[in-house]
């Protein structure tokens, strides 16, 4: 689509008269209405919806191009074109209809636009993230609900010993919980209904590695975009600064008085920057390296000596359980919970600790800071939750009977502490500090909305219900409620505690890193640990679907036995018994896919080096451009004064001047800047005469049109 | 949702809902935020298509623009008048170029006019001193301030005229990805 010059050009200026411009913006206007009746009734709404021009132009433009393609269908059957425009019409109206309808159910709305006006775009997008994060859960709970509990629900199993519900249950849950449809130990191995038999094993095997599959690919995707939309060339300095990151959503005053004062401090410190990265001698690097040394060591020894007190506790708790499996005393019961509290104190203090130790350390990129900070936090949590899964799956199947619906106990009862701790951390975090600083300590200040240690904690939760997905198919549920509650916790929290962020931060980059941390160790993490469990663990023998199974993927291959010998399908059972048993197809899939990589590895690095050649041939554009302006111009200004006479309507003005910049008027008051030129503009150093190269441009052509037909 | 609405034809309905980013729903809504501006002045029924303009002041005082910094710019660049004075089709225009629907570059044009002060199709150093005064609330020294336009036009003009074009300014927002997200007023 072409860009009119109409917009800010003072045509008073140039002296031209409208009816030249007027008639070239017309023929322009002419060929844009010819390019949209081309196009599809889609992409025409679409092309016309994002012309830069104002609402009455685009609706004339509309009016013209209907008009058109009217007449060009006008041979054509007219009662036809209009039912197929009526109908056509009809399924717009019928699909915006769906998108306000869908726009009217959309969670949290108003409460987000409230975020965001109080605190910003980069606040918000914690926000966001949660809300991804509960689809996912709200996705997994239903087709976990629908597929493995209700069947079972129909046709229970036979239970056990039941034990009455005491009120401990809601935080351990084990006891009155232990033997329902909540964990693994609930589902019955045989198969529901008569004629359309529904094999309990195959449902909870292939519900589970559906949705994970399906997780997978979205995180995937997602991941792609952002990166894609995000990571191309970032840009540093002061230029972004000043006129891409103001936040126009931003609605209340003392946020943005806030802001205006952090662009001020943050492009006093860039232009200080520059002066003060020549100074640092050998000896500073040095010692820098040393202290970074130093703080690396110490957050990896303290990452290392709380995953081993985690591991031994764990022992420790094995032990006392293996005792009394059967008739669980209240106290056992109660010491169950002593693990995850260590688990959340950990995750509470130590991520404190480290920020402690990063203050010490001096970083010349503010950004790195932050990065160092997340990472040491990802190896923490990560390195818990590794040491958690290798207990589970070492030690636990060995001591206990029934081991998954342990595991699934375990995992529920990190879940909940885990939550209480989330609650704890906001009111001391946010609440007590907000007292402090206003009250006790001035010098402390409010405390800020610390969006990395709020999104990694979301995480950590996010991978204990994907881990916990196998274990206990209803985890989901409880990971919805928990996601829920928190949201309206930190809103809470925010409003009354926070202030708004000092730093405007790169919040696009930031959301990439989060979506791709969620991806890697996260979601990748927990999906290896539960194929871990499917394709090498025995399962429990008396309890579960997949009791009396070598490994669980066994019901698998022998539901692909049965199939085989029954004959009716031969296709599934070719596929499993060709392309997942077999190793050469995945050796193949991988060479092909390491291929493609190469390939398009390469076509990056020819892209980079393409980008470089065009940005200096941009810059030898704009010296040919102001070379050719300065060539038209001297022309024009030979033909004026020597056929001033026979074009009178042709003023441009004598006092000519070939300045590159405008001055403009220094002296005039900030405040009531209009939109208009000045007046005084006229007389004095007049037509900048590089503002509309395109009228410039415009007038040799016609004047040369002119000429050929003088000519003839 | 069906053809209840006495304010606009089916036709008018249609027009706008094809040249924004609205649905139907949102326009009426937001018709009644802009009448709501002034209610004595719009009439509730526009079906003749009548020629009434809501005053700058008014318009500078609604909630989602009252502490912008740029509110001034943004009226005058959506206004047809170029004083801020708005009619519904400018409002509408405004919030739909503003709101999250609108591409980069719509945006990135857009952009461009509000702070290109003095209307020429460049940003020169007066523009961005400007734009820097309303952003720090003048504080900066005026040294600094010179500094900092320097850096910018040195970081930006790639056609080295000492002054952004359009080509430069959607050429540095493409490497700015916040600014999809940042240019956006909900309503």
């Amino acid at each position: 689509m072409s860009l009119f010059p109409g917009g800010g050009v003072a045509l008073g200026k140039l002296g031209l008269t409208e009816e030249d411009i007027m008639d070239e913006i017309e023929s322009g206007k002419r060929d844009l209405v010819k390019e949209l009746v081309a196009m599809s009734s889609r992409e025409q709404i679409q092309a016309i919806r994002v012309l830069p021009m104002c609402l009455e132009d685009k609706k004339h433009i509309r009016s013209q191009v209907h008009d058109s393609k009217l007449s060009k269908h006008g041979l054509q059957l007219t009662c036809f074109t209009d039912c197929s425009e009526q109908v056509s019409r009809s399924f717009r109206r019928c699909g915006a209809n769906v998108v306000s309808a869908r726009q009217a159910m959309k969670l949290w709305q108003g409460t987000m636009k409230e975020v965001g006006g109080k605190f910003g775009t980069s606040v918000l997008s914690y926000f966001i993230f949660l809300k991804w994060l509960l689809m996912f859960n709200v996705f997994s709970f239903l087709i976990n609900f629908g597929f493995v509990t209700v069947p079972q629900l129909i046709q229970p199993p036979n239970k056990t010993a039941a034990v009455g519900f005491r009120g401990l249950e809601l935080l351990t849950g084990a006891g009155y919980f232990n033997q329902t449809v909540l964990y693994y130990g609930g589902y019955s191995n045989g198969t529901i209904g008569n004629e359309p038999v529904y094999d309990m094993q195959l449902a909870y095997f292939f519900t589970i590695a559906a949705y994970l599959v399906l997780c997978a690919v979205s995180l995937i995707y997602s991941v792609a975009r952002s990166f894609q939309k995000n990571f191309v060339l970032s840009t540093t300095g002061s230029a972004w600064r000043l006129l891409c990151s103001w936040d126009f959503s931003i609605t209340s005053e003392k946020a943005i008085r806030q802001r205006k004062n952090n662009l001020r401090v943050q492009l006093k410190e860039s232009l200080s920057e520059r002066s003060q990265r020549a100074h640092i001698s050998t000896s500073a690097k040095l010692k820098q390296f040393g202290i970074h040394l130093g703080t690396w060591l110490i957050s990896t020894a303290l990452a290392l000596a709380s995953c081993a007190a985690i591991y031994y506790l764990g022992l420790y708790n094995l032990e006392v359980i293996k005792d009394s499996q059967d008739s669980i005393s209240l106290l056992t019961e109660a010491s169950t919970l002593l693990l995850p509290f260590v688990v959340s104190l950990i995750n509470l203090i130590i991520p404190l600790l480290y920020s402690l130790i990063n203050k010490t350390e001096k970083y010349s990129n503010p950004r790195t800071q932050i990065y160092v900070i997340i990472l040491r936090n990802v190896f923490l949590k990560m390195g818990i939750l590794g040491i958690l899964c290798y207990y589970w799956m070492y030690n636990v199947p060995t001591t206990i009977s029934c081991w998954e619906s342990f595991i699934g106990q375990d995992l529920y009862r990190l879940v909940i502490i885990d939550f209480i701790f989330s609650m704890l951390e906001s009111f001391f975090g946010e609440f007590l500090h907000n007292v402090i600083g206003t009250r006790c300590l001035p010098s402390l200040g409010v405390p800020e909305f610390d969006i990395a240690r709020n999104v990694l904690d979301l995480i950590y939760a996010q991978t204990l219900a994907w881990i916990g997905i196998y274990f206990s198919p209803l985890l989901p549920l409880i990971q919805m409620i928990k996601l829920f509650l928190m949201f309206y916790l930190k809103k809470v929290s925010l409003n009354q505690n926070c202030q708004p962020p000092r730093r405007s931060g790169r919040a696009a980059q930031m959301q990439t890193i989060f979506i791709a941390l969620l991806f890697f160790p996260s979601f990748v993490g927990a999906l290896s640990m539960v194929a871990y469990t499917v394709w090498s663990l025995k399962p429990s023998e008396h309890c579960g679907p997949f009791q009396g199974l070598n490994i669980t993927f066994e019901a698998v291959a022998l539901w692909m036995d049965r199939q085989g010998s029954v004959s009716e399908s031969m296709w599934p059972v070719w596929i499993y018994n060709n392309v997942i048993k077999s190793e050469l197809f995945f050796y193949l899939i991988s060479l092909i896919i390491l291929v493609l990589i190469f390939f398009f590895w390469q076509i990056t690095q020819g892209r980079k080096l393409l980008i470089t050649l065009l940005r200096e041939q941009i810059v030898n554009e704009g010296k040919d451009k102001a070379f050719l302006l300065d060539k038209l111009q001297k022309l024009q200004k030979e033909k004026q004064t020597t056929a001033s006479s026979q074009r009178p309507y042709r003023q441009i003005p004598q006092s000519f001047d070939r300045r590159q910049e405008i001055e403009p008027d220094y002296d005039q008051d900030f405040e009531d800047l209009p939109g208009r030129p000045l007046p005084e503009e006229d007389t004095g150093p007049v037509g900048p005469p590089f503002t509309s190269a395109l009228i410039q441009a415009m007038m040799a052509r016609r004047q040369a049109e002119e000429e050929e037909e003088e000519g003839y | 949702m069906g053809n209840k609405q006495t304010i606009f034809t089916a036709q008018q309905l249609d027009a706008y809902q094809d040249c924004t980013f609205f649905t139907r729903k949102e326009i009426i809504r937001l018709f009644h935020r802009y009448r709501d501006l002034a209610p004595q002045l719009i009439p509730l029924d526009y079906t003749s298509g009548p020629d009434v303009k809501v005053p700058y002041e008014l318009i500078g005082s609604m909630p989602e623009l009252k502490e912008n910094p740029f509110r001034q710019r943004i009226a005058e660049v959506f206004s047809e008048d170029g004083e801020g004075n708005m009619t519904l089709d400018d409002f509408l225009d405004m919030f739909s170029v503003l709101s999250e629907m609108a591409p980069k570059d719509l945006k990135a044009y857009y952009a461009f006019k509000i702070y290109d002060f003095n209307n020429d199709d460049y940003i020169c150093k007066s523009d961005l001193e400007k734009t820097l005064s309303q952003l720090t609330r003048s504080e900066l020294s005026e040294d600094e301030s010179r500094l900092v336009c320097e850096k910018v036009i040195d970081e930006a003009d790639l056609d080295n005229d000492g002054r952004l074009s359009l080509d430069d300014f959607q050429h540095m927002i493409g490497r700015a990805p916040d600014f999809l997200s940042t240019f956006h007023i909900r309503i």
